[in-house]
Formats: C-alpha cells, sequence, structure tokens
C-alpha cells in the first residue's frame, strides 16, 4: 500500500471500435464480467493500491460513465481530500471545438493540483486484479524516467497492439505498432508510472507541438530521449481490442484459474450497487459452466454464458456460449448460440441465433427480435 | 419540508432466544436472510421507500455484527446531512444506567433523541419481520381517522389467532380491546408489531409507564392497554401483503423457502420497492459443469459443482462435485464439501461441511445435538464458524453447538474458527 502514486484512466480509446456495442457507451464503460464494467479493474486496482486520487479522462460519450461512477462511493473514491474526478473535454467560453488542446489542458491543471511524487496512467483495454507496489517499487529502483508494463501476449489480441524491445537490462530500446511480424511477444499493457512532474512537462511540450489528445504510447515512443523500463506483469491479462477479443475474454471467465486469478485473489474488483434480488432458478433450469449475477430469473438452460444482472431466460429456450447483458429478457422457445447481446435487448419467442464462435452475433442496445 | 414529520424506531435488542445458536453472537435482526439479505434490511428499507428519513435502531443484545452493518446507514440511503440511521445502545447517564428494561423502556430511555428531531410522529417498528410496507399510507390513515396510535394488523386464520396479540375492533376498525394470545379469541386481526403514535400522546404514556413499578415496560402489554383505558383513539390498519415472523428455526426455514415457493408473494424483483442490503463485494456466481440448480436463489460469490435443489444460498456459499444440498438455507461464506448429503439444514456463516457428511431430515434416529426445543419438522442447525468432521451423520432436528458437551465418540466438530 503506498500513498505516493495518484492515478490517471483514459476511459476511451480512439483506435479501440467493438462495433454496435461501442454506440452508447465509451471503451471503459463496456459491461464484462456479469456485474462490472471495465474501468471497475483498473479503479480498484489504484484503489487497492493505496491509491486516493484518479483523474478519468473522457473526450465523448462518457454519459453512462457518470451514470456508473457516481460520486465513486463503490470505490471509496467519494473523499474530502482527492477522491475521483471526472475530466470531461475541458470547453471555456472561448474555445467550443473540443478536438483543440483543451483535453490536454484539462489534464495538466487537474496534474499540477495533486500533491504526490508519481502518476500511474492506464488505458482502458485492460483487464486483471494487481496492485501497482512492485511497478513502483522496480520504478524507483531502475532509475528509469519511464515505466511500462509488459506481458507475453505478442500480438495474439490483435490490433492495436504495441510491442516492445527490450534490452538485457530492462530497457525499452524499440517499439512497433501492429507489426506484421512480431519480434518479440513483449506487449505493452499500456500502464505507465512516472514523475508527476515530468508528466506534466511532456504533456505541456506536446501540446507546444500542436498534439491535442492524451496518447499513453507517444510517451512511451520517447525512448530516444528518457529512459523507459519495461517491467513484466506475469498474472492473467484479458485485453479488449474488438468485438472478438470481448467476446473470448468474456468466454475465458468460465475458467478456473482465470477466474481464480481475476476475483479471489484477495483483492475485491469494486462495482457499483444495485440491490437487485438473489437470482432464482426454477423447476425445469439446466445450468452448467455459466457465470450469473443477481436478479436473474432463469427457466431454461444455460450452458457456457455469461449473464449480466436482471436477466430473463424463458423456458424451453437455450443459451450457449453467450454473453447476455443486463435487462435482457429471452422469451420462450428461443436458442441462441455465440451470441452478445447488449442491455435491454428483448427476444421473442421462438428466435433461433447461431453465431460462429469466431464471429458471434451482436444484438445492439434495447434492440427487439 | 423545514419540520420532521415522522421519526421510525427499530426494535433490535432482541436475543431471539428461539433462534438458538444462530443468534449466540448476533442480535436476531442480523441474521443473514433471502440469500442476499439481513432481517433488518426489510425494515430499513420499507423506512426509506416510505419516505422516513431518520431512524433510530435500538440495540442492545450482542449488538457489534448489527452495529457494523447498519453503519453509517450508507445502503439504505440513510447517510443524510441531517437525517440517517442511528444507533442507540442503551447508555450511562448521571443517574446511573439501564439495560433496556422493555420495548417500551428502549424508546423511553431514548426521549430526548426524538424530542431533538421534535416530530409530529413516531413509528416503532420490530426488527425481525419479513414484509414489505409503505408507512406512509398507515400514516396516512392514521392522520385521517385523526388517531392517537395506529397499529398495524393482519388476518390470520382463526385457528392460528390463539398464537397472537389480538386486537378487537368495532366500526371503522376502532380498537377496544388488546389481548395477548387469547384462547377464545374475538376477532382474528393480529397485531404486526408496527405502530404509529403522535409523538405527544405517546411521550406522555411512556413516563406514565415508567412510572408505573409495576409495568413490564412493553407496547403490547401496558403501553396499548393503558391508552385504551384512558379513552384514546387507537386504530387499526389492515395490513394484506405478506408479513411473516421469523422468530423460530421452522418460520425462519419457511420464510425463506417462501422466495422459491411464492416468488410472487414478496416480490423481491419489484423495484419500485427494492430491499437494500450491504453489498458482499464479490463476483457473480459461478455454476460449473456437472453441477445441477434447480428451484433455488443464489447470489454473488456462489460457486457451485454438486447439486443445489430448492435451497437458498447466500454469498459465496461453495458447494463442491457430488455434494447434494436440498431444501436448506446456507448463510454467507458456508462450504459443503465433495460427496456431502444435507437436506433441511440452516448452516450459519462460515461453517464448513466435510466431506460425505450426511446431515438433516433424512437422517433417522437421535443423537448428542438432537434439540427439539429449537428445531422442529426435521431441521437442522449449524453454528457459524464450525468445521464439522468428515463422514459426520447428523440425524433429524439437531443443533449443533460447539459450547454442548457431548461424549468425545460421538464430537463431530473437528475444529472451530471465527466467522
Amino acid at each position: 500500500m503506498f500513498n505516493n502514486a495518484m492515478g490517471l484512466i483514459l476511459a476511451d480509446n480512439k483506435k479501440i471500435s467493438l462495433g454496435e456495442l461501442s454506440n452508447p457507451r465509451a471503451l471503459s464503460a463496456m459491461p464484462f464480467g456479469g456485474r462490472y464494467r471495465i474501468i471497475d479493474f483498473m479503479l480498484s486496482n489504484m484503489v487497492n493500491s493505496g491509491v486516493k486520487n484518479v483523474g478519468l479522462l473522457t473526450y465523448n460519450k462518457y454519459k453512462s460513465l457518470m451514470d456508473h461512477l457516481g460520486t465513486g462511493g463503490a470505490w471509496s473514491l467519494d473523499r474530502k481530500n482527492d477522491g475521483l474526478h471526472i475530466l470531461p473535454p475541458y470547453v471555456n467560453s472561448e474555445a467550443t471545438n473540443i478536438n483543440s488542446d483543451e483535453e490536454l489542458t484539462g489534464v495538466i491543471d487537474f496534474l499540477r493540483q495533486s500533491r504526490t511524487p508519481y502518476v500511474i496512467v492506464a488505458g482502458a483495454n485492460v483487464i486483471f486484479n494487481t496492485t501497482f507496489d512492485s511497478f513502483i517499487k522496480s520504478h524507483e529502483e531502475s532509475g528509469a524516467d519511464i515505466s511500462v508494463m509488459y506481458n507475453r501476449d505478442g500480438t495474439k489480441y490483435g490490433n492495436p497492439s504495441y510491442i516492445l524491445d527490450i534490452d538485457d537490462d530492462g530497457f525499452v530500446r524499440d517499439m512497433l505498432y501492429n507489426p506484421a511480424k512480431a519480434t518479440s511477444q513483449r506487449c505493452s499493457l499500456g500502464i505507465l508510472c512516472l514523475r508527476r512532474d515530468l508528466l506534466i512537462d511532456i504533456l505541456a511540450r506536446q501540446m507546444a507541438h500542436g498534439q491535442s489528445h492524451f496518447g499513453i504510447h507517444s510517451i512511451v515512443k520517447m525512448f530516444d530521449e528518457f529512459k523507459v523500463h519495461g517491467f513484466e506483469y506475469s498474472g492473467v491479462v484479458l485485453r479488449i481490442n474488438n468485438v472478438q477479443s470481448y467476446f473470448n475474454s468474456s468466454m475465458s471467465l468460465l475458467t478456473d484459474s482465470v477466474r481464480n486469478d481475476l476475483f479471489w485473489s484477495g483483492k475485491p474488483i469494486y462495482t457499483k450497487v444495485k440491490d437487485e434480488a438473489p437470482t432464482l432458478y426454477f423447476d425445469n433450469a439446466e445450468m452448467s459452466d455459466s457465470i450469473v449475477s443477481d436478479g436473474c430469473r432463469v427457466y431454461g438452460k444455460v450452458e457456457g454464458s455469461v449473464i449480466f444482472r436482471s436477466v430473463t431466460i424463458a423456458k424451453n429456450t437455450t443459451v450457449k456460449n453467450c454473453v447476455i447483458m443486463q435487462d435482457v429478457h429471452i422469451s420462450e422457445n428461443c436458442h441462441l448460440e455465440n451470441v452478445i447481446l447488449d442491455k435491454n435487448a428483448f427476444v421473442r419467442p421462438g428466435v433461433r441465433l447461431v453465431g460462429h464462435p469466431d464471429y458471434p452475433i451482436v444484438i445492439g442496445k434495447g434492440a427487439g427480435i | 419540508m423545514a419540520r420532521t414529520e415522522v421519526v421510525a424506531m427499530i426494535l433490535a435488542g432482541g436475543q431471539g432466544s428461539r433462534l438458538g445458536v444462530l443468534t449466540k453472537t448476533v442480535a436476531k435482526p442480523a441474521v443473514p436472510f433471502g440469500s442476499r439479505y439481513r432481517i433488518i434490511d426489510f425494515p430499513l428499507s420499507n423506512c426509506v421507500n416510505s419516505g422516513i428519513e431518520i431512524v433510530g435502531v435500538l440495540t442492545q443484545y450482542q449488538p457489534l455484527a448489527l452495529n457494523t452493518y447498519v453503519g453509517n446507514g450508507h445502503p439504505w440511503d440513510l447517510d443524510r446531512n441531517n437525517a440517517g440511521a442511528y444507533i442507540l445502545p442503551p447508555y450511562q447517564s448521571n443517574a446511573g444506567s439501564d439495560w433496556y428494561k422493555g420495548t417500551a423502556n428502549a424508546i423511553y430511555q431514548n426521549m430526548s433523541f426524538i424530542d431533538d428531531n421534535d416530530p409530529e410522529y413516531v413509528v416503532i417498528l420490530s426488527g425481525d419481520h419479513i414484509y414489505k410496507m409503505d408507512y406512509a399510507a398507515m400514516l396516512k390513515s392514521h392522520i385521517e381517522k385523526g388517531a392517537d396510535a395506529t397499529i398495524a394488523v393482519y388476518e390470520v386464520p382463526w385457528e392460528e389467532a390463539p398464537r397472537f396479540g389480538i386486537l378487537n375492533t368495532k366500526e371503522e376498525d376502532v380498537i377496544e380491546e388488546f389481548e395477548e394470545k387469547p384462547a377464545n379469541p374475538k376477532s382474528n386481526l393480529a397485531s404486526m408489531g408496527v405502530y404509529i403514535f403522535t409523538w405527544s400522546v405517546l411521550r406522555q404514556a411512556l413516563i406514565e409507564d415508567e412510572a408505573d413499578p409495576n409495568s413490564n415496560n412493553d407496547f403490547g402489554k401496558n403501553i396499548v392497554p393503558n391508552l385504551l383505558a384512558q379513552g384514546k383513539k387507537l386504530c387499526a390498519y389492515r395490513f394484506s401483503g405478506y408479513w411473516k415472523d421469523v422468530g423460530t428455526i421452522s418460520s425462519l426455514w419457511e420464510t425463506n423457502m417462501d422466495i422459491l415457493d411464492k416468488p410472487e408473494e414478496i416480490n423481491l424483483v419489484d423495484r419500485s420497492w427494492k430491499i437494500f442490503s450491504r453489498n458482499p463485494v464479490k463476483p457473480s456466481h459461478f455454476i460449473g459443469s456437472g453441477a445441477k440448480v434447480k428451484n433455488s436463489a443464489l447470489t454473488d460469490g456462489c460457486r457451485i459443482f454438486g447439486d443445489v435443489e430448492h435451497s437458498v444460498l447466500s454469498e459465496s456459499v461453495i458447494v463442491e462435485k457430488g455434494a447434494i444440498v436440498k431444501d436448506c438455507v446456507l448463510m454467507p461464506g458456508v462450504v459443503v464439501k465433495e460427496g456431502a448429503h444435507i437436506e433441511r439444514c440452516l448452516i450459519d456463516v462460515g461453517t464448513i461441511i466435510g466431506k460425505d457428511v450426511q446431515a438433516g431430515n433424512f437422517v433417522e434416529g437421535e443423537g448428542p445435538y438432537t434439540n427439539h426445543k429449537i428445531c422442529s419438522e426435521g431441521i437442522c442447525v449449524f453454528e457459524r464458524g464450525l468445521k464439522i468432521r468428515d463422514g459426520a451423520v447428523i440425524p433429524a432436528n439437531s443443533m449443533v453447538d460447539q459450547d454442548l458437551e457431548v461424549p468425545a465418540d460421538c464430537d463431530i466438530i473437528e475444529s472451530t474458527f471465527r466467522a
């Protein structure tokens, strides 16, 4: 536990689209794992590390994120000192174009007001459960200016991937973006540790060069100028780069080792509390190999699926290898396989939808079928 | 709303001795119920949903778990600036210190709390009933009828009336007489232990009751009859929704089973009247391949690899492969090991049922833990924090209590731990 770092999370990623699933929300607000949103993991990692001041940088579609986070109470970040700060595009009375350098101005102001020596900067597309204690310790010991977390995922999650070339002393000497042929399996997790004053300097300089967006890897890319140290993370990491990796990452939660590492390692993942009723399984319910959240009513058959809160699965219906988000209603006599159903979707009786495990069908938020 | 209209007081200090080992270290209102809840979640949520924002929780018996659970009232939105949930334990003063002698005395000792909030009306609730009730509708009736006190009543079957406090009424449900457990009831209107008083009337009655050395200081036995004798206007308020007293092992078990058998009656999924609770912060539950789950209620953190039928499981319960759990109520963190077979068991927090244990109503005979006083209908009860030995056989109607001295060869408790 440390008290010497603040957190900065980038709520969205312009390089990542989950198609229809991205329409209503920023990437970090994407529902994941039955009762979470992606951001819950990074926020909990920070809070479990003792971070008490977190800024969340958003540039669009942040309504669902703000609904989810509220004042940050669920993460114990509703504090008098510090706490959770949502940083929407900073638009002053003169500037109305949010694509200007206002985003960086807002971040710099926020960073200046903090008092901690270090900042942990994180993106929105990685899911894992850790504390940053050893990351910070390694940063201090390495004498680096900037540290970046990576693991050995290579390019298997698809684009965007940033492959790091690291020398024998652990310093980054090259970085390849979406290489056709990876020279190394070391793939950046997009998580940085650096001194707060250095980050302010770098951002101010980027602004002066006309850059308007905060790019984590534009900082890593400065390995010629700064000492950038790599820190290998060996635990379970799930990456969300596209619909397919969202689906695969969701399905990997059904593996004991993944679930145990993410949820049962003694570091809780906090999320917004909804006070749903317990889930009820009725007479003919048949369940296997599935994650189910509170408030559901199951009359049918569920196999190999991730079911979010308050989902109804009616009788004589089979749901197999699916991700079913909150408040979805699936009527009688349906058969769904390899389908991702976004929130509030309604499936009428007798519908048959079969996707391929390598190309799941996506049904958008609130759709009726 | 400049002036506080109503303050609610929840009587949560009782031991609930008929729940046996379940209330050995926690007060009854803190006993886990219905997979996600504790008993006190119901009156607390009813208060908030009724628009009552000042709630005193009177604690006395084993208050630690209850105090921790209620905390600052945040889970029920009762952490307001000038309102919220207040834990009210007995206290010392210049005049000495007193335990709460009875329900009326508990309120008497906290008169200054109520006076400080200066309400027009006070709602008195007990912390041991499972129901959803709009106290605002009851208050409306109290005001419209110009009553000094209004008592919520529930129409019970006539043959059960002798078990309850019965109110005899005349036209417009004005109460004429209160009879505690009458052998020959004249009415079937049972008091639910939910009262609304005009505060000035109750305040006076409490002072008079305290001055009477022969009083039991009890609402049902003293305050209500005294007010009737003084000619005050007491009205009955008929409630017809789901209402259950969970004062005994069999009623606690049965009320849990009602969630499965009559889900529409208590209707926990009603979003207009949510029952709020303190969240355990656990992931969604997981049901493994080869598991069977039927007619059951599950919540966050459960991991199921065996057979679960007609049971209510609280957070983080583990049922291992080959285990059979039927008609059971498993409280948070209970583990049922491989090959164990349990039926009609109420198992308190964290207890581990060893491999191949057989327990419950299907096991005949009697054992050292058999307890017909607390247990009935074949239900077995396990204290919290026990590790039950592999292969133990526990017959119907047992109450497994670590403080009970049993012959060494009958000892089924392998170890105990704090849960």
